[in-house]
């Protein structure tokens, strides 16, 4: 099918100027550019302007917890090696060998000290530095530089809570500062137990033609949709309540494009529901001394469901039956919308749960998320579906000649004036805001990235190519 | 039991008639047909270089007992499940059957191969979904009941956006 852009006068850096200005004043009427969904230039600016300079979520270290365990990731569209390296560091590699090119990890994960490439056969350690070459000396004469000549590694790496993200460049702040609000949301999601959380099982992974930002902002504070998309999980009387789920949620905007929808368990399902509902057996083993009285009173009353951290990572957790008419257990999925094409991505789901609950637990929670959240989930199934229109609609002559625009008018209730968390906390989910905060934070990139993007240098030095 | 051979030709034969009743949306059909203790499991596949490693253990996509599946049908029936609003048109190809005996006097073993072909929406060109299946069927008086399912999907990255329909 036809990848449709309109013939624009003026060459793609003036018209992303332009669709940057209009998605920005755009905004300030609560009216969204179709085009941003489906576009080459919008989208090989993404590429340049937002995945090669901002902290992106890579793979959680209970994934790779042995020396030499390794795992193929991607950050945009490249394909990155993350290794735990002879040392217990962990870096983020690009998968291509520096001789001429070729591709060097060929299976999804594994464990290993060195990476030979297939072509000529240069050889790399686990943490990237070149270590060999076959016909050193006849070919080179001696060794080459293993700094000079290693793979390229992103500029940072650092963990938070287990949760690995990787900046391609240097110039980005440290992690927790540069998530903000979301780190605080973190700790009281993910830092509940000193053993931290694992990964369940390896990430599925299924194409979808949609656009990936079209995740990430339903995601962000998109409660709205579910009692009219997931209406057949209430009809199928999997879960009856679904179509109130949005008149009792609430929503946690950072302002950065990092958001959160809450949901007030407790008044949607039964009081024991505060905690997303854990078990409470284990939920004594929880060490809840590290949250503030905010986290507390949070996760006791409108516990954090639903998420998005700019650009493409999401998480859910929410109590779900594992199998029908069983009572609801609180999963922990992890979503990434990882771009493939305009208007295509590929969905990366996975489940994970605390450390230290016992496999009986893990297991029923797995199979409660891959059973709602899955390829194959009774809720994700039908988001795949009508996210598909709105990647059509971005390459619409029709819409694009008449420049269509989204709504983006909820009614706003305004944030809750007493909030002491950081951020602000909305009573009412309904208002669209965090989902308005997403489109200024990819506006905002998109423009400081092009001036960044216009000073690359070539690449003749460091690994870093810093 | 019969003879081997013989059950291979009502093997081959009833994933024949399930393959059409799945083409045909007859859901409350084809549930008919599954064992009270059904277990079907679409594993997850990654790229790896040894064929052992590629299903890690206990990972899947889905893996249903009869009450997820019942709860599947009723969702298809609700004409609301967006992700088959129209269903999906699709024929299944089912071939290289081979039957085999169990320790189980009443459960043969069934592998054949299925290439699902989807065509979602309106006009959209189809999606190809191919799929290895290792089915346990159970032998009774009035035929085959399906026990178990494994369908090993070829793809690693699945290249249909949801499986909406059933492998
Ligand atoms: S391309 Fe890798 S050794 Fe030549
Ligand atoms: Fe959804």
């Amino acid at each position: 099918m036809i990848n449709y852009d309109l013939i624009y006068p003026g060459n793609p850096d003036q018209y992303l100027d332009d669709l940057c200005e209009r998605v920005s004043q755009g905004m300030d009427e609560g009216l969204l550019p179709v085009e941003v969904f489906r576009d080459d230039a919008v989208f090989r600016a993404e590429m340049e302007r937002i995945f090669t300079r901002n902290w992106i979520f890579v793979a959680h270290t209970s994934e790779i917890p042995e020396k030499g365990d390794y795992v193929l990731r991607r950050i945009g569209i490249d394909k990155v090696i993350v290794t735990r390296d002879d040392d217990d560091q962990i870096n983020v590699l690009l998968n291509h060998c520096r001789h001429r090119g070729s591709e060097l990890c060929h299976q999804d994960k594994g464990n290993t000290r060195h990476f030979k490439c297939p072509y000529h056969g240069w050889v790399y350690r686990n943490n990237g530095d070149w270590a060999g070459a076959p016909h050193l000396k006849d070919a080179y004469g001696g060794p080459l530089d293993k700094k000079e000549w290693s793979l390229l590694r992103a500029a940072k790496v650092e963990a938070i809570h287990g949760f690995v993200f990787a900046s391609l460049s240097e110039d980005v702040p440290p992690l927790r500062e540069y998530l903000g609000g979301a780190a605080w949301m973190f700790d009281a999601l993910f830092g509940l137990h000193p053993d931290g959380m694992k990964v369940l099982k390896e990430p599925e992974r299924f194409v979808v033609k949609a656009d990936w930002k079209s995740g990430a902002e339903n995601f962000s504070g998109d409660a709205y949709h579910v009692s009219t998309a997931h209406l057949s999980a209430s009809l199928s009387e999997f879960i009856p309540g679904v179509n109130q789920v949005s008149s009792l949620a609430s929503g946690y905007d950072f302002g950065n494009g990092n958001s959160f929808i809450g949901h007030a368990l407790p008044e949607l399902i039964a009081p024991m529901f505060d905690l997303w509902g854990y078990p409470p057996e284990y939920r004594d083993q929880f060490d809840l001394s590290q949250l503030d009285e905010v986290q507390l009173e949070m996760l006791k009353k409108v516990p954090p469901t639903i998420g998005t951290v700019f650009p493409n990572f999401s998480f859910l957790r929410f109590p779900q039956p594992d199998v029908p008419g069983a009572m609801p257990i609180p999963f922990t999925s992890i979503r990434m919308w990882q771009p493939v094409a305009p208007g295509v991505m590929e969905l990366w789901n996975y489940e994970l749960e605390y450390a230290f609950l016992p496999e009986s637990f893990h297991d029923k929670a797995y199979m409660a998320g891959q059973f709602g959240f899955g390829s194959g989930g009774i809720f994700e199934q039908d988001d795949t579906a009508v996210w598909e229109g709105i990647a059509k609609v971005a390459a619409s002559p029709w819409a694009l000649s008449k420049g269509m625009r989204l709504h983006y008018q909820q009614k706003r209730g305004g944030p809750d004036p007493d909030w002491k968390g950081p951020g602000e906390f909305h009573p009412s989910i309904y208002g669209e805001y965090s989902q308005e905060r997403f489109w200024r934070r990819w506006v905002k990139e998109m423009t400081e990235g092009k001036r960044a993007s216009k000073h690359a240098e070539p690449c003749d030095d460091q690994g870093g190519c810093q | 039991m019969k003879k081997i051979h013989e059950l291979h030709e009502h093997a081959a034969d009833f994933l024949a008639r399930e393959a059409l009743m799945l083409d045909e949306r007859r859901f409350r059909d084809w549930f008919a047909l599954l064992d009270d203790e059904i277990d079907y499991d679409v594993p997850i596949r990654i790229a790896m270089r040894n064929y052992a490693e590629e299903f890690p253990p206990g990972a899947f996509r889905i893996k249903d007992c009869k009450a997820h599946i019942q709860t599947r049908i009723a969702r298809l029936e609700s004409d609301h499940a967006w992700a088959e609003v129209p269903p999906s048109r699709t024929l299944r190809v089912v071939g290289s059957v081979m039957v085999d005996a169990t320790e189980r006097a009443d459960v043969i073993e069934v592998v054949s191969a299925m290439i699902l072909y989807r065509q979602r929406g309106h006009d959209d060109p189809g999606d190809v979904i191919p799929v290895r299946r290792h089915d346990l069927l159970r032998v009774s008086e009035d035929g085959f009941r399906l026990l178990k399912r494994k369908a090993l999907i070829t793809h690693a990255v699945l290249q249909t956006p949801n499986l909406g329909v059933f492998l």
